[in-house]
């Protein structure tokens, strides 16, 4: 609730500033329930919250039309390679795949309704919102073996929950408040993500918000992630020392002697 | 619920799954009298690790049960320390060869593929001698005859390479060459599948080595410590596959359930119990097998592309 007061206080300020380039317009301004999520041992995932409002102020005689709010969040990229099954002699092998340098560690889009119903594909396209229109960091060809490759991609990170699409996910409350609500899976990738809200009006984007947050393994599970990957050497020895530790105090323990 | 966060697998597992699987392969191989290995690696493949994290967890965990295992037989003498230091810088060598071999077909998308095929063969072969072994032998003891003791010859092709050395603890006078060829067969295998071996190591030391069966055991038991060591610094640092929060969940559960094995094992006849190891053998690797063949239900898999690829 204070995060929402402080941006009340600053949304003339921002709407001023705004109104010097552009005619009198909407401003939509958001921010996230957390802004750092600290992954622990016992994470298993957590629902961040996306709020915020949008402001009429600007005009003094509120006018008619459609007012639609889209949500995107999306994790830094990560390369990989997706790989398709053929058989061999009767096995299954992993056939040669298709490598996508920038694949979104996590994307959602939630919208209040069907983004087709919202605007037209060729806007969606061009701000790259939807699931259809992530270019992975490779353009997309006309090639049907290539989109095969594309939308497996896709449909194995939704059944991953790692990206969504949720086309009644952003609800409003009254007239200018709205909130949408976002499960991030335990498998979600460490990193900054961002959280891009778009106001539509009849089909158009008049205002835009960024906010961002942070996604942290913590505690033992960060010393781990950390020694793991820049002391590998000692990470594997302190591993065999456990190992001989936990042989001895069995030895100890149970010896039948 | 007990959901933990396994931070180098980046997957959220059941602590107790988790702790019951240690708890399993412990009960099993403290009844069986077996490392365990062979049958840890497939499990956490079942049970949705990656290959390439549940061989190298594997191996870590071997380490813990070979530990006390080995001072066991130090206790009683058992080992030959000439001999297993031989058969550890086989080993070594071996694991340096096997974990480059996982590294690059990682690279390429294949390490599960082969990993399960090399279980596979190994686990077929071995459960199918095992299991008609056995039939024999419960075979024999119903008919009442005494169980027929193979008597090795004094001496075969090995004793006429060169590099003899000598093993005063085994009685031999031998090449140094074969146990350092058993040495690095076994480090391959326990780079490449997280297995610590025994099961090759010891039908070798006998029958190629002709080594006293007593010290078998205990020398092959110190060699795996060492070799399961050097293949865990590794995979940690060259293929960064190892999770020690896994590893110490299974170890955990590991010492608890493999003093309840040893009773169990207690309780049951010699080839009653190599019956039952034969029939688990072969089950897993029936099971991995038919998840190579069976069409599986996502043909398309997605993989991180790894760092030097």
């Amino acid at each position: 609730m204070r995060i929402l007061l402080s941006l009340a206080a600053i949304l003339p300020a921002m709407a001023m500033a705004h109104a010097a380039e552009r005619p009198p317009s909407d401003e939509v301004v958001s921010d996230i329930s957390t802004r750092e999520i600290a992954i622990k041992s016992n994470f298993a995932g957590i629902e961040i919250l996306i709020f915020g409002s949008i402001d009429f102020s600007a005009r003094s005689v509120p006018e008619r039309g459609t007012y639609d709010v889209v949500v995107v969040i999306r994790a830094p990229g990560q390369a990989l390679v997706a790989r398709r099954k053929q058989r061999v002699a009767g096995i299954w092998v992993n056939g040669p795949g298709e490598t996508y340098p920038d694949v979104p560690g996590f994307y959602a889009v939630l919208s209040t309704r069907p983004l087709r119903a919202i605007t037209s594909a060729e806007t969606l396209e061009s701000l790259g919102v939807g699931l259809g229109n992530l270019d992975f960091g490779t353009r997309m060809k006309d090639d049907p073996e290539e989109e095969n490759y594309r939308s497996a991609v896709i449909d194995l990170k939704e059944r991953q929950r790692l990206f969504q699409e949720d086309d009644d996910g952003v609800t409003f409350i009254g007239r200018s408040l709205f909130r949408a609500s976002v499960d991030l899976p335990a498998n979600v990738p460490i990193g900054r993500y961002t959280a891009d809200v778009y106001l539509f009006r009849d089909g158009k984007v008049v205002s835009e918000n960024q906010s961002t947050l942070r996604v942290n393994k913590v505690g033992f599970e960060r010393l781990v992630y950390l020694l793991a990957s820049r002391y590998p050497f000692i990470y594997g020895l302190i591993a065999v020392v456990i190992a001989v530790i936990a042989g001895l105090i069995g030895w100890v323990a149970f010896r039948r002697e | 619920m007990l959901q933990v966060y396994l931070p180098i697998a980046e997957m959220s597992v059941n602590l107790l799954v988790m702790l019951g699987l240690g708890a399993a392969v412990g009960f099993l191989s403290g009844m069986f009298g077996v490392g365990g290995g062979f049958l840890l690696t497939p499990f956490l493949i079942f049970s949705g690790i990656s290959a390439p994290i549940a061989v190298a967890t594997g191996a870590n965990q071997i380490v813990a049960t070979s530990v006390s295992g080995a001072l066991a037989q130090w206790r009683r003498n058992n080992i030959d320390f000439r001999m297993g230091t031989v058969l550890i810088a086989g080993g070594v060598a071996g694991a340096f060869i096997g974990v480059l071999l996982l590294k690059v077909l990682r690279e390429a998308g294949q390490a599960g593929l082969i990993i399960s095929l090399t279980y596979v063969a190994l686990l077929g072969t071995i459960g199918t001698l095992m299991l008609a072994e056995s039939i024999r032998a419960i075979r024999r003891a119903r008919a009442g005859r005494p169980p027929s003791g193979r008597r090795p010859g004094q001496h075969n092709w090995v004793h006429g390479l060169p590099l003899k050395m000598r093993f005063p603890r085994s009685r031999l006078y031998i090449s140094a060459i074969p146990p350092l060829v058993i040495g690095w067969v076994v480090g391959l295998l326990t780079a490449f599948l997280g297995v610590g071996g025994g099961f090759i190591m010891v039908p070798a030391m006998i029958y190629l080595l002709r080594m006293p069966t007593n010290i078998v055991i205990g020398t092959s038991t110190f060699q795996i410590i060492f070799v399961t060591a050097v293949v865990t610094i590794l995979h940690a640092s060259i293929n960064n596959s190892l999770d020690v929060v896994l590893a110490l969940m299974l170890a955990a559960g590991g010492v608890m359930g493999g003093q309840f094995g040893v009773r169990a094992g207690q309780k049951l006849r010699g080839e009653q119990l190599r019956a039952l190891l034969a029939l688990l053998v072969l089950g897993v690797a029936v099971r991995l097998f038919l998840d190579l063949v069976l069409k599986p239900e996502d043909l398309y898999t997605i993989t991180p592309l790894l760092r030097g690829a």
